[in-house]
């Protein structure tokens, strides 16, 4: 087991090499540079960063300095806010956007677990069908569609009930965090939704399931123990993935919602090109990915025998 | 334990029907059978026959809808299992009917340990204390053979090779000490040697335990070792019935003969096996006439019409074919030859 994560921590530090320089060439690529808007930053800044990054040194003179920073977890100095560190940004915004994902990731796990299992019970039923093409919708439409929509919705219930239960956008407490995790978490849930349903009618036609009811087993007991842990697997499996899409989606929900969290830095550091943010933002969510898909592997060998084996005896 | 006494399970004229689009396809058409505690009961056909499906439906595992129980009583004991609601019918499947299946890989519960599976069933049946159903699950686990029990238990089915997974089924379902075992080709999906083992087992179980098995299989070499009363199955009928000496030496169906005849015996090995011509007829559309009159080498002109009843011929042995009857004397009877090896 601890060779397996070895092996998954050394791939995941190639995977975020590479991610660094992937994004390193394309950012360079693009025409401009931070600098070249002189009202955006004085002269001695000017000064200061060229001869601290090198920015008038050869690109790959440059790569090894960045490259160089780096590894001693140094992200360097925003171009464009004066003063401010990159891992600041970081450490300042990131918990927001953390606890904004993970509210938005329980909801969707939860809800498409619930949902899956429900659509699976009332196979072919109305329940099924109505909560099918909600999926289908959820899929299909924009977050930002659903964040508008969500935000309209919370107007016309306060209004409705002549106090205000939610707040329309913002950031502090708990009741601002509801409707933009449920939009954020709502293409996650549809499409675990999904996944769960269909896993969910496989193990029901399992032949250890009809040996669950020859054994006599009470309903209840075979439907938790013995068909709903076996159909939450291949659910568990995407979560890594579910956490990127969640992440990454979070960047337009924040926008819309006013949300101070890292995702808003990040666009707004690409529009401007500013060079150490946009670094800095990427290979920190690069690390943080590959971080969580790591996570979820070692905990769906937790949930499944077999790949707790296969893990460890692989070696 | 008697012959008088009443059977551990006596099925009579059970129906089972699915409902497909169109129609109805009427797998089981009136089976009756009886199996004494203490006795083997295997039934015997080609695969499609009904065998599985008659024997599942006692349980209320076919899947309902389609599958439907038409008609039929089948006493458990002297109790009567069909049209249970499902919560009584909970308390009599694991505890006093156990079933086991063909292939032990995917019958048991993948992320489970094996320990707790069987021990689930002293749970749920007996309320047995967790601490103790463990005990008691190693113990059975050891007593099936399996060695290193009180380990193997808690490892799970894909740390088990196929014959240990089937002594795990097999400790699973004697758990409880059931009355009636029904075990579905519980050797065809092992290899030879260990299907010997598996057999040898169940046979030592029920000499210990006094169970009474029905036993489905198509081999009849299994048969033959295993079981003391036997029902051929085709179509969805039972075509003959009797003890393992009638059925094999003095087989009274062209059926019977015919696998018999399909049976690979090492003697005549470098011989073609003789194969039955044709295939079992469409149960969506039962023929008015005897079901196996297409494939038979002696229908006569009654059998395309009308389908024939069980008839007696001695005691305990009966068969479905218009060849038996008193008024069919004359005709190329193939009863009671000398060319039928036992």
């Amino acid at each position: 087991m601890l060779v397996f994560i070895l092996k998954r921590l050394l791939s995941g530090v190639i995977t975020i090499w590479f991610i660094a320089s992937a994004t390193f060439l394309a950012m360079h690529a693009v025409p401009g540079d931070p600098l070249a808007n002189p009202k955006a930053v004085s002269e001695e800044i000017r000064q200061n960063l060229a001869s601290r990054y090198g920015l008038d040194q050869p690109l790959p003179k440059q790569y090894l300095v960045f490259m160089g920073n780096l590894l001693q977890g140094d992200f360097g100095i925003s171009f464009t806010q004066k003063n401010r560190r990159v891992n600041d940004i970081i450490r300042e915004h990131f918990p927001v956007s953390a606890l904004l994902g993970v509210l938005a990731l329980v909801i969707a796990t939860a809800g498409g677990i619930l949902w899956g299992a429900l659509t699976a019970i009332y196979r072919d039923k109305w329940p099924d069908s109505l909560i099918m093409l909600l999926v289908v919708i959820s899929i299909s439409v924009p977050s930002f569609v659903f964040a508008l929509l969500g935000q309209l919705a919370i107007l016309k219930l306060n209004s409705w009930l002549g106090f205000s239960l939610l707040p329309v956008a913002g950031w502090g407490s708990l009741a601002h965090m509801w409707m933009p995790a449920l939009v954020l978490g709502l293409g996650t849930m549809a499409y675990l939704t999904r996944l769960m349903r269909s896993s969910m009618l496989e193990v029901a036609a399992a032949d250890y399931l009809r040996t669950a009811r020859a054994k006599g087993l009470p309903g209840r007991r075979i439907f938790f123990r013995h068909q709903l842990r076996n159909a939450i697997l291949p659910v568990v499996t995407v979560l890594g993935p579910a956490i990127a899409a969640i992440t990454t989606g979070g960047f337009v929900v924040e926008l819309v919602f006013a949300i101070p969290g890292l995702g808003r830095y990040f666009v707004q550091a690409v529009q401007q090109l500013d060079y150490t943010v946009i670094m800095g933002t990427t290979v920190f969510y690069g690390a943080f990915l590959v971080f969580m898909v790591l996570a979820v592997d070692i905990l769906y060998g937790v949930i499944d025998p077999r790949i707790r084996l296969v893990g460890a005896g692989g070696e | 334990m008697t012959t008088a006494q009443a059977p551990a399970l006596n099925v009579e004229n059970l129906q089972v029907e699915f409902a497909v689009r169109g129609g109805r396809v009427q797998a089981v058409r009136g089976v009756s059978m009886a199996v004494q505690a203490g006795q083997t009961l295997a039934i015997v056909g080609e695969s499609g026959c009904g065998k599985s499906v008659a024997m599942m439906s006692l349980l209320g595992l076919i899947p309902t809808p389609p599958g439907r129980v038409v008609a039929g009583s089948a006493q458990l004991q002297g109790r009567q299992l069909l049209g249970l609601p499902e919560q009584q019918l909970n308390r009599l499947r694991g505890a006093e009917i156990a079933m086991i299946f063909q292939d032990p890989m995917s019958a048991l519960n993948p992320t489970m340990k094996i320990g707790d599976q069987i021990a689930e069933t002293l749970r749920v049946h007996v309320g047995m204390p967790r601490r103790e159903a463990w005990r008691r699950a190693v113990a059975l686990l050891d007593r099936v053979g399996v060695p290193a029990a009180a380990e193997r238990a808690n490892q799970y089915p894909f740390e088990f090779s196929g014959g240990m997974l089937q002594r795990a089924m097999i400790a699973m379902s004697l758990a409880c000490k059931p009355a009636v075992l029904i075990a579905d080709e519980p050797t065809t999906a092992l290899d030879v040697t260990i299907q010997n083992q598996v057999l040898d087992l169940m046979q030592e179980l029920q000499r210990e335990m006094g169970m009474a098995i029905v036993l489905i299989t198509h081999d009849l070499g299994v048969v033959a070792r295993m079981a003391d009363q036997v029902a051929v199955m085709y179509a969805g009928q039972i075509v003959e019935y009797g003890s393992v000496e009638d059925i094999f030496a003095r087989s009274a169906h062209p059926y019977t003969l015919g696998l018999k005849q399909a049976m690979p015996a090492v003697a005549g090995s470098g011989e073609r096996l003789a194969a039955i011509a044709g295939s079992p007829p469409d149960l969506f559309a039962p023929p008015p006439g005897c079901g196996f009159c297409e494939r038979c080498p002696y229908a006569m002109s009654i059998c395309q019409r009308t389908g024939p009843q069980l008839l007696a011929l001695d005691a305990g042995h009966s068969a479905r074919c218009w060849l038996q009857h008193p008024q069919a004397a004359g005709q190329p009877a193939p009863v009671y030859r000398s060319e039928v090896q036992p």
